[in-house]
């Protein structure tokens, strides 16, 4: 527990919290302030819109703990504002609202709108309201309502001036010698494929390993060296055909450890092989099951390509990141980095060179990818 | 969604947050405007041990004038900036990319800093500051480094920030009376991350020519190509041209999304070249 104080609706309030309480949870379960209202609790919705250091910001991903010492303003803390009593009589006459559920937060932007934005139009209303979900109204009330505080609040001000256009310069064309590349990930590894079917993930991808095929063969065959080119990979027990161990994914804020089992299966007469397992991992509730097929076919100057096909599916929390370009992004990475892990393995004096081939991959960063395509399309997430 | 346990700690100043940091042996997470990490920490797909909370540090703060550059601290918020607008001359671009991030209540408390660290490849400011040849200002345990905006980002959610480390501002430079730029973003509803997204910067002063691509499965790419055939031309090139470079810098893009790409783009170049 920290030891908080802050203001709230102008009173002072001493506090012990967890650190995990979210301000909203402080204010209605800890304060009573059940005016601010929790609909998604991760920053979407806009239900829990409140005032911190007199910005309207969202209560339930702020945390109580970090408001030490900061002045909160709750939809109750409105009682003897001016503009706030004017939009109250304007939704009750535009009826914008219906169940109530959004109005706390609806009113906090909309008095921030009427503060900020004096010469808002419809279009710049609907806009500003965009982070405040309402499922009743269809907004058209909620705008009116603003539109009519506005409306009344500019009578007897002069109309403000239309704004100047920016005098731009014309286009002034040069010969430059200055022009942004970047290093293109995807010229180093060939374009991989993603084709979801029926819940599973498939992407194709594949590298060349600077050795002759059959000496790569007899290496895949050592599964505690293949196990550390793998980044995160840790094998617990095996036998020729047989592993448990874990995959530990770190990607950027997110970690999970997946502790499971896979079994092999080898044809050395085609150079082939399929890789089948399944595993959980106990931090985020999630379980996958997956499946690898490699082939190591010969590449130009007596080296090894490897062809990999990985198919996937994902359960739990983690799934709702799966079939995404970003998966595709980390799986690329973490076959880079395989490679170049191989490489330096079965040719030591590649160690150096081999470094470099990983794009650039922190060495540290940990990554195995069922990732989301892009988190705000998929939980609707807003964007910081 | 309540997140799950986890400790807290408010450093005084950069030092102690990165000492704090460096304690934590990669389990310890900084916290800035939290408008990213919140919802991670609420949906339990992050679970730091250590929230080192760097949202009150002062020195983060600061927002200053350069001389040809500006130099905007790591803790400035998107609406400190998106409230500049007409006040930094050479940032107009800033200022306009910080007014189209998310909700202004998410603006409110999500900083530029924050942002780029989090790096995820549909934000706006790991695009625009490449597009801006911006530098980004890294303090850690053994001092502070400088990094290309565009190089700080090497994959989606991934940097080239070791656990200790921190942004601490970023250095922009001015875009000169001469400069033409454009950015365009395509999101279903607004506010949302974007599926596709350009920003461009021509500054004939600078000699700059910079073309970049956003919203992809990594970093932010640059087609350099385009860039020095625009600078030289102050046209907009052909769409099949325009198709052509967005396929070669994005080639793992299927046909819909390199299309949407190549729209995004051809806009934010018409922005740049419109007389």
């Amino acid at each position: 527990m920290k030891q908080i104080a802050l203001t709230v609706n102008g009173r002072k309030v001493e506090a012990a919290v967890e650190p995990r309480t979210h301000l909203a949870d402080f204010l209605r379960e800890h304060l009573r302030l059940t005016g601010t209202h929790l609909g998604c609790e991760h920053g979407v919705c806009g239900a829990c819109t409140i005032e911190i250091g007199g910005a309207p910001a969202r209560s339930c991903i702020a945390f109580a703990v970090g408001c030490d010492g900061l002045e909160i303003r709750t939809i109750e803390g409105f009682d003897d504002d001016a503009v706030m009593a004017e939009l109250r009589e304007a939704f009750s006459a535009e009826h914008a609202l219906q169940c109530g559920y959004c109005t706390p937060g609806m009113l906090i932007a909309a008095r921030d709108i009427v503060a900020r934005l004096p010469d808002a139009d419809d279009k710049r209303i609907r806009l500003e309201l965009a982070g405040n979900l309402c499922r009743c109204t269809g907004y058209l009330g909620i705008v009116n309502a603003i539109k009519r505080v506005l409306a009344d609040r500019r009578k007897g001000v002069a109309a403000a001036k239309p704004a100047t256009p920016l005098v731009s310069m014309p286009f002034v064309s040069f010969k430059s010698t200055n022009a942004a590349s970047s290093a293109l990930a995807a010229a180093a590894v060939p374009a991989a494929m993603e084709t979801p079917k029926g819940g599973w993930t498939e992407m194709a991808e594949s590298f060349t390993v600077h050795k002759p095929p059959a000496e790569v063969w007899r290496a895949f065959a050592d599964l505690p060296m293949v196990a550390s080119c793998l980044p995160g990979a840790e094998l617990d027990e095996h036998d020729a055909l047989n592993v448990n161990g874990r995959m530990r994914v770190k990607l950027g804020p997110i970690a999970a450890s997946f502790a499971g089992a896979a079994t092999m299966e080898r044809d050395g007469a085609g150079m082939r092989g399929t890789i089948k397992g399944a595993g959980s991992d106990g931090g985020t509730g999630s379980r996958t099951r997956g499946e690898v097929e490699y082939a190591l076919g010969l590449a130009p100057g007596g080296e090894t390509r490897v062809s990999v096909t990985i198919r996937y599916s994902l359960q739990g929390p983690l799934a709702q990141f799966s079939r995404s370009g970003v998966a595709r992004d980390l799986a690329r990475r973490l076959i880079g980095q395989f490679a170049a892990n191989l490489d330096a393995k079965l040719d030591p004096a590649r160690a150096g060179a081999s470094v470099g081939a990983t794009q650039g991959l922190d060495v540290g960063a940990l990554i195995w990818a069922w990732i989301r395509e892009k988190f705000a399309r998929l939980l609707g997430r807003p964007q910081s | 969604m309540k997140a799950a346990k986890f400790d807290y700690a408010r450093p005084r100043d950069l030092a102690e947050a990165t000492k704090l940091l460096a304690q934590g042996n990669g389990a310890a997470k900084a916290l800035a405007g939290g408008q990213s990490l919140g919802p991670m920490l609420n949906l339990r797909l992050a679970r730091p041990g250590l929230l080192v909370d760097i949202s009150r540090l002062e020195e983060l703060k600061a927002v200053s004038d350069g001389g040809d550059h500006w130099r905007i601290g790591a803790g400035v918020t998107h609406s400190r900036l998106e409230d500049a607008a007409g006040r930094m001359p050479g940032a107009e671009m800033i200022c306009l990319v910080a007014a189209g991030i998310a909700y202004r209540s998410v603006r409110n408390r999500g900083t530029i800093g924050g942002s780029l660290a989090h790096a995820d490849p549909a934000a706006d400011w790991p695009l625009a500051l490449a597009a801006l040849g911006a530098t980004v200002e890294i303090a850690g345990p053994k001092g502070k480094r400088r990094v290309a905006a565009q190089a700080l980002m090497s994959g989606a959610f991934t940097t080239a920030l070791d656990d200790a480390e921190l942004i601490a501002g970023v250095t922009v430079p001015k875009l000169s009376a001469k400069a033409r730029w454009g950015y365009y973003k395509f999101c279903i509803k607004p506010g949302e991350f974007p599926e596709a997204s350009a920003a461009v910067v021509f500054d004939s002063a600078r000699n700059a020519a910079r073309v970049f691509i956003g919203a992809l499965d990594g970093p932010p790419v640059a087609l350099s190509g385009i860039a020095v055939a625009v600078a030289a031309s102050g046209a907009l090139p052909g769409a099949a041209e325009i198709d052509a470079a967005v396929a070669r810098a994005a080639p793992s893009l299927d046909a819909v999304d390199r299309r949407l790409h190549a729209a995004v783009l051809s806009r934010a170049l018409q922005q740049a070249v419109a007389p």
